[in-house]
């Protein structure tokens, strides 16, 4: 089913925008499953259009993966590919992984060190 | 908790416990494992020794001062290889092309930058696990009722 992604976006503005400023009563009431079921059939359209689990002609298997599990032992040196590609590959993630962990022990110490 | 054999078992285990976390650590490159499954193997450990114990003992084990220097030299610790990279002529975070030692494949001491990332992840989520679970358990102790 053809499905532009930019209208739904803008027709689910548009109901936001009326229904916030609705005054709270029956209408809400009756509006909220309605919206519901809008965005539920919409998330599971796009489920169903999704190409078989592990089929060989999926995108995902290109040639960056191909390359990667090629050439890991000869570039890195590494036997273990998913540290390699964690660690060399794909170092940059890693290192925004490592931040995020230390920005959320951060904010953890102080909301709750109370002494 | 105060039962004997759980403390008496907890001060012997302990640091098996640690040993084997710090081994999936260093030897993430060639068995399964690496710097976040390591780091929360030694978490535990602590964990484990502040639950048999009480939270002051816990705590005074591990203090705070050291657990907040292993967080940022971890993080600074993988910066500083990232920059290293630059300095010897390559892009920020590289591997071969910047004069790490890239042995034979299978041996410890192999593939140049995989293993020091993975020290200090392995030191910076072990840190971060063990300063959430005091600050949790110190602040649900020092404000909940006494049983």
């Amino acid at each position: 089913m053809e499905f532009d992604p930019l209208l739904a976006v803008a027709i689910l503005l548009v109901v936001a925008y009326v229904f916030f400023y609705l005054p709270a009563g029956q209408i809400r009431k009756l509006l909220i499953p309605v919206i519901l079921a809008i965005i539920g059939y919409a998330l599971i359209v796009a489920v169903a259009e999704m190409p078989p689990f592990g089929a060989v002609e999926n995108p995902q298997y290109n040639h960056v993966a191909q390359r990667y599990i090629e050439e890991v032992v000869q570039e890195t040196g590494a036997v273990n590919a998913i540290a390699a590609v964690l660690c060399d590959y794909r170092a940059l993630d890693t290192l925004g992984e490592a931040t995020v962990l230390f920005v959320a022990i951060a904010a953890a110490v102080a909301t709750l060190k109370a002494t | 908790m105060e039962d004997v054999v759980v403390r008496s078992i907890s001060r012997i285990i302990v640091p098996f416990i640690q040993l084997y976390g710090i081994y999936v650590i260093l030897y993430g490159h060639i068995s399964p494992g690496g710097g976040f499954a390591g780091g929360a193997i030694v978490a535990a450990s602590m964990i484990f020794y502040g639950l048999s114990f009480n939270l002051e003992a816990g705590s005074r084990k591990l203090t705070h001062d050291v657990s907040s220097w292993m967080e940022s030299g971890g993080a600074l610790w993988y910066v500083f290889l990232g920059l290293l990279g630059i300095v010897m002529g390559g892009n920020f975070i590289t591997n071969q092309a910047a004069g790490f030692y890239t042995g034979v494949p299978g041996q410890l001491v192999s593939s140049g930058i995989i293993m020091l990332i993975s020290l200090g992840i392995g030191a910076k989520v072990a840190s971060t696990m063990i300063t959430i679970f005091y600050s949790l358990s110190a602040g649900e102790e020092s404000s909940g009722d006494h049983l």
